[in-house]
């Protein structure tokens, strides 16, 4: 184990690309252990493969690119700018309103932010919002594209604690909505204190947002088709990704006529890569992941935490204390391939719910990449927008405390997390 | 050569993704209407393990696989492309061993059959040695390129550095 961890460490610190750090780390458990053969460990990579939830990874990656490319971004983002640009903040409010939107479409927090910081970031930054405030408000707000379904990292949270993907996705809509509503207010506040308000503000007529709401009508409309048809168990969530790409490419090429055949080939070119880094990744974690299981990993810890802890609410707590401290240096998918096994079981044996466990995990590890030292999100809005990271960490600090807030607010309310998913799935 | 290998592997992976799309989404209408396809879902899940390896090719030579570089980023690019060539050369032992071991375990799978499908499972396994190889090739082929670029774009063999543009960058 101590072997393992240090092959691990050691090439993730000197830059080794996280699936070959991943994937030789595992191969080492296969090497050195006496009663397992090396051919386990292949065959673990070939038997991720295999996993029918796991396919929804490349169909929602694809449906993301896809959607990108078919004008509905920019429909999106005129819905937003008419209904709540008037605000104080307002285009703040604007990336966040469209974050929450984005996230009905697309599973990632990186891409979603990416796209602000060059749609919105200019034009903040040109109305005379701070750089510092601007990449914060970006940045933090792609934190609901990640939360609201369809989400990546939940599948990937749900494939390797088996946990329902449909109810995961279910669960991560109020949070998602929640925390729409608390970086609202807390743009609000440092907006309202910095003078950041529109001069001719005019707020919106019913008219102009219901033209607004039309023109991005089929945007708005697939979160919608997406929770009708996973509740209950009708389409698993990879049927409705295999949906998804379709409804995309009809919508692009049909009623939006933006999806050229040109754009077609990027956005699959696009899906391929994004696919295979993405997938290496967790094909090479199948042998870590089960050098972790095998090792009695997760058995060690829930001794360690049960032994000293009672409230299972504490125990979470401390383990997302630690997941938030974890995620300040690793990103979000090395996290959740290989914390998820080992803290699954253990919140379960505590009383936990896993689903519950999983929004709350997934925000966590997710803002860890909006967060310094090490933060994905945040190099790629602050580097666009040529952000200097110190006024970044300065400005993010309101949006950093009002999502703790939230997420501590999440641990001891489930009803807010589970009500949804179980209504939807009857339980 | 790498040129029209590249357009190769796009055209591959493409094919691949939309293979896999359309079986599944034909798979899950028929399913809805009473008349479930079942290899057609298991034909996608034996295609997957393809497209992965494909996609990982394509990844690597746009240098697009994550890693923490916060450390590295301090050293000098010299410095840097010494350790990355270092980490070239371990990953494809790494790679060759699991490709040695990869068909191995093909042969002993050609007699299971993959679900009801007929197919064998061998078809599944051979992907690891395969993309494993191509793996290698592309690791080689952007190690010869970092060196060449040594003195003038100074580019590296895993990570992006500012020269390799962000026309192709990844936002996943």
């Amino acid at each position: 184990m101590a072997l393992i961890g240090l092959i691990f460490f050691g090439l993730m610190f000197i830059g080794a690309p996280i699936a070959f750090a991943i994937g030789i780390s595992g191969f080492t458990f296969f090497l050195t252990s006496d009663v397992m053969p090396v051919s386990i460990g292949v065959q673990k990579i070939a038997t991720v493969s295999q996993s029918f939830p796991l396919l929804a990874v490349p169909f929602f990656v694809l449906a993301g690119h896809l959607m990108n490319a078919s004008d509905i971004t920019d429909r999106l983002f005129n819905f937003s700018k008419v209904a709540v640009s008037w605000m104080a903040g307002g285009l703040a409010q604007v990336s966040i309103i469209l974050s929450t939107l984005m996230g009905g479409v697309s599973g990632s927090a990186v891409a979603d932010a990416a796209m602000q910081a060059r749609i919105i970031g200019p034009q903040m930054i040109g109305q005379g919002y701070s750089k510092g405030y601007t990449s914060a408000v970006i940045a933090l707000s792609s934190l609901i594209t990640a939360t609201i379904p369809p989400s990546i990292g939940l599948i990937l949270y749900g494939y390797v604690g088996q946990v329902s993907i449909g109810r995961l996705f279910l669960a991560g809509i109020i949070p998602g909505l929640l925390m729409m509503v608390v970086l609202m207010v807390a743009a609000y506040f440092v907006a309202k204190k910095r003078n950041y308000v529109v001069e001719d503000a005019v707020k919106p007529t019913a008219k102009s947002l219901g033209v607004a709401a039309w023109d991005a009508k089929w945007a708005l409309l697939f979160p919608a088709l997406l929770i009708v048809s996973i509740r209950g168990g009708l389409f698993t969530p990879s049927e409705v990704g295999a949906f998804a790409v379709v409804y995309s490419i009809v919508i692009g090429t049909l009623f939006h006529r933006a999806l050229t055949w040109e754009k077609i080939k990027t956005a699959f070119g696009q899906a391929v890569s994004d696919i295979g880094l993405i997938m290496l990744i967790i094909l090479m974690s199948g042998m870590i992941g089960f050098a972790i299981i095998f090792m009695q990993v997760p058995q060690d810890i829930a001794h360690l935490l049960l032994d000293n802890l009672s409230d299972p609410r504490v125990i979470v707590a401390v383990i997302l204390l630690s997941l938030f401290v974890a995620g300040l240096f690793f990103e979000s998918t090395i996290l959740v391939l290989l914390l998820t096994p080992i803290f699954v079981p253990v919140i379960e044996s505590a009383g936990f719910d896993p689903v519950h466990f999983g929004i709350l995990m997934m925000t966590i590890v997710t803002l860890g990449s909006m967060t310094p030292p090490v933060g994905v999100a945040m190099f790629t809005v602050c580097s666009l927008l040529d952000t200097p990271i110190e006024e970044y960490v300065k400005e993010s600090l309101p949006f950093l405390v009002a999502i703790i807030g939230l997420i501590a607010f999440l641990l001891f309310v489930p009803e807010l997390v589970l009500w949804l998913p179980n209504l939807a799935f009857d339980r | 050569m790498s040129g029209l290998f590249a357009k190769i592997e796009f055209a591959v992976g493409v094919i691949l993704l939309a293979t896999i799309t359309f079986l599944v989404f034909i798979a899950a209408l028929m399913r809805h209407f009473g008349h479930p396809l079942i290899w057609s879902v298991d034909m996608a899940q034996l295609l997957f393990i393809w497209l992965c390896f494909v996609g990982a090719t394509r990844a690597l030579r746009e240098r697009g696989h994550l890693g923490v570089d916060f450390l590295v980023r301090l050293f000098s690019y010299k410095n840097r492309l010494r350790i990355e060539t270092a980490l070239a050369a371990l990953f494809i032992v790494f790679l060759m061993t699991l490709a040695k071991v990869g068909v191995d375990l093909t042969l002993l799978n050609i007699e299971r059959l993959f679900g009801d499908s007929g197919i064998s499972y061998a078809f599944v396994t051979s992907a690891v040695p395969v993309g494993c190889v191509f793996l290698s090739l592309a690791i080689i082929a952007n190690t010869v390129e970092a060196w060449r670029s040594a003195k003038s774009t100074q580019r590296l063999i895993f990570a992006r550095t500012a020269n390799d543009g962000d026309t192709s960058r990844s936002e996943l």
